[in-house]
């Protein structure tokens, strides 16, 4: 009796409260982003939760929308990734594209802004503008550089310098005959490069944050500069380290642009080539049959596995501490 | 302890901006010297030039007989406390002191020795575990002065470290702070905007305005005997009272004509005035050394005025006086009632007047001294 009272007490404020924040300036306040949250985000997870309960292909929506197969898009799936060959090293790679570049990206910009930090202020600039040029350049241009430079004929930079230092005598497939270490480096360099700049600008406005006081303090008391990076640079960067590594981390997990061109183009294997949001891309677009039903069942995976690793990083990196403890408004 | 010597030195920013020009100052052994001056008139570039964190555009800086111009701060031996105190939010108390004597790399069984010691000293050994953030603002202040001292530097420099503290904490710091250099013996300079601060703590005050050093002297050389207009605007609450005048002879006796009236000129003015030629002169007096009396009797050290405002101050009174047109500060005590409106008669104390010239704004003493 008591338990039913107080669980209608509970809906009843519930409902109450929802009835008050539509009321409220905060709802209009916060309507823009809401809609767009629900169009753009809610609408297409429900619709792909939908789809991988769905044997659709093609497609073809009209004759199979109404299908319905339970969980057997999500069991061929985990059969696949553990069967298949050639899904199998599509997972590998996704694994050490995202560890590597991660730690490029992190690490690479916490030493592009402290290195920068420590310059001059000219050449600090040019140093930053220099390395946010990847970021400036189209996509599809970008992956032409790189494209032309690991190209696997004489005409190819990298092969031409190394062929004119004596180096090699003839060149090399560096995407497609070196497996899996050739495609690797090179999705992992052509995307650890501008990931770079992203870190570096968080860390350099987070650096240029910190009081000059501080570096002069530890100056005078005869402090060098790695003495001063570690005491006080990267301990007062923690924060700002915890949200770039995550940051990265979700959008390394699902970017696939720069590869897919890059495999498109035969530029690396497919298989160790390719990540796992780029096959769901190939699955559902650009495959001869495309198993729509799959790819859902893939991406819903992908989804959750991004939330749990997200998740799973700010805890381990202790996110919770952060807004626990409130410096703004005391 | 060291003798810190500054010789010509000039200090010109890549932007072209001069922050200090020509800066010639010694600091004794074991001496608390201020630099005084308005915000941006250079005193805390002429700190940093002595911190090392500047270097110099021409001129050098001795510490004793060793020639630090071109040394880093590092090699400097300086301790060096900054206004907001730079405490490094991320150590606790204890590692915020102990962080110089890491750097040097000394055993950490010694590093304790000297926290504890300096902690105690500046009575914060009870907050060593703290973070800099749960720590009141005088606290925080301590810890800055203890991460200086406690590498038993040969020069204390202070970057205004008590304006950051509310007016009653700063007056308490300010006698604690002075006691503490002196026990210590520790050659110290201190930077502030506050004239008070200066007048009160140190032992000599350097006068900076305009990246130029404009008088250095004790607070009472500074205070009684300004070099410049500027000098006895800039120190004193209220301020030095500066009015225009002219001098005239009559019986072979000179006077000053201020506001149409006749006063005597002051005794000791009165070679300097015949030697110089003297004509158009800015009368300087404070307003603690001006009497008010309800009238005037003809005696020529008085000049006639209106009361303009009152400003009772709890331990005596401010009254502002018209005097033909200017406006003039006196101090009074409490128990002379004034109107507004009222006619005065304001008769500044001959002896304390000090006079200008109105073209270049220097005292007439310093004129003749220049001269000579």
């Amino acid at each position: 009796m008591t338990r039913e009272v107080s669980g209608d007490m509970t809906k009843s404020n519930l409902f109450s409260k929802i009835k008050d924040f539509i009321h409220s300036d905060a709802f209009i306040f916060l309507l823009p982003a809401i809609i767009l949250i629900i169009v753009f985000y809610l609408i297409p997870i429900v619709v792909s939760v939908y789809m991988s309960f769905t044997p659709l292909k093609n497609w073809n929506i009209a004759r199979y929308i109404h299908e319905f197969v339970g969980f057997e898009n999500y069991w061929r799936f985990f059969y696949m990734v553990t069967h298949d060959p050639t899904v199998r090293p599509i997972f590998i790679t996704t694994v050490v594209f995202i560890l590597v570049t991660l730690a490029i990206n992190v690490l690479g910009g916490l030493g592009l802004a402290i290195a920068t930090f420590f310059m001059g202020e000219r050449e600090a600039s040019s140093t930053q503008l220099l390395w946010l040029l990847p970021r400036m350049t189209p996509i599809a241009v970008y992956s032409m550089i790189w494209y032309y430079f690991f190209h696997g004929s004489a005409i190819g930079t990298l092969n031409s310098i190394l062929m004119s230092l004596g180096i090699i005598h003839k060149p090399i497939d560096w995407g497609q005959s070196i497996i899996p270490w050739g495609p690797w480096m090179i999705i992992i360099f052509v995307n650890g490069l501008v990931g770079v700049s992203y870190g570096m600008i968080v860390f350099t406005s987070a650096i240029s944050n910190i009081p000059k006081e501080l570096v002069i303090a530890a100056r005078v008391d005869g402090a060098s500069n790695w003495s001063i990076t570690k005491n006080i640079l990267i301990p007062l960067l923690k924060w700002h380290i915890v949200y770039v590594t995550t940051w990265q981390m979700l959008s390394l997990l699902t970017t696939y642009d720069h590869i897919f061109l890059l495999v498109e183009w035969g530029l690396v294997n497919r298989y160790y080539g390719t990540t796992w949001a780029l096959y769901i891309y190939n699955m559902a677009f650009t495959a001869a049959e495309k198993d729509l039903g799959l790819a859902a069942a893939a991406g819903v995976i992908l989804v959750i596995v991004g939330a749990l690793l997200g998740l799973l990083a700010l805890k381990i990196l202790g996110f919770e501490k952060m807004v626990k403890e409130p410096r703004g408004d005391i | 302890m060291v003798v810190v010597r500054l010789m010509n030195v000039t200090k010109v920013f890549r932007t072209g901006v001069v922050g200090v020009k020509d800066i010639n100052l010694t600091v004794n052994h074991k001496e608390f010297m201020a630099l005084l001056g308005p915000s941006g008139s250079g005193k805390s570039t002429t700190l940093y030039l002595i911190a090392g964190i500047y270097r110099p555009s021409s001129g050098k800086i001795f510490f004793d007989d060793r020639d630090v111009t071109n040394l880093p701060p590092k090699d400097r031996n300086i301790g060096l406390v900054f206004q907001n105190w730079a405490l490094y939010p991320h150590m606790r108390v204890y590692d915020n002191i102990a962080f110089p004597l890491r750097i040097k790399k000394l055993p950490e069984n010694e590093i304790r020795k000297k926290v504890l010691e300096t902690a105690k000293m500046l009575r914060i050994e009870k907050l060593l575990n703290r973070y800099p953030w749960q720590l009141s603002g005088g606290q925080q202040q301590r810890v800055a002065i203890a991460r200086a001292l406690v590498k038993e530097p040969d020069v204390l420099l202070l970057d205004e470290p008590l304006s950051n503290l509310d007016a009653q904490l700063r007056i308490s710091v300010r006698a604690e702070l002075k006691r503490l250099q002196k026990k210590l013996g520790i050659t110290t300079i201190y930077v502030t905007h506050d004239q008070a601060e200066a007048l009160a703590m140190a032992d000599r005050i350097a006068v900076i305005n305009n990246g130029r050093i404009i008088q250095i002297g004790t607070p009472e050389q500074v205070y009684t005997k300004p070099a410049t207009v500027f000098v006895g605007g800039f120190l004193g609450n209220p301020p030095m009272n500066f009015i225009e005048g002219e001098i005239v002879e009559e019986k072979g006796k000179l006077y000053i004509v201020i506001a149409g009236q006749k006063i005597f000129a002051p005794a000791h003015y009165e070679p300097i005035i015949r030697r110089g030629g003297w004509r158009k002169v800015v009368v300087g007096f404070r307003p603690e050394d001006t009497m008010i009396l309800p009238e005037c009797r003809d005696r020529n050290e008085c000049v006639k005025g209106r009361v303009y405002a009152v400003e009772p101050m709890g331990r005596e009174y401010i009254v502002v006086a018209d005097l033909g047109g200017e406006l003039v500060k006196a101090i009074v005590p409490r128990t002379l009632v004034l109107t507004d409106d009222q006619e005065i008669c304001l008769c500044p104390s001959l002896e304390k007047i000090v006079l200008f010239d109105p073209k270049t704004e220097k005292s007439l003493e310093v004129l003749a001294a220049e001269k000579e």
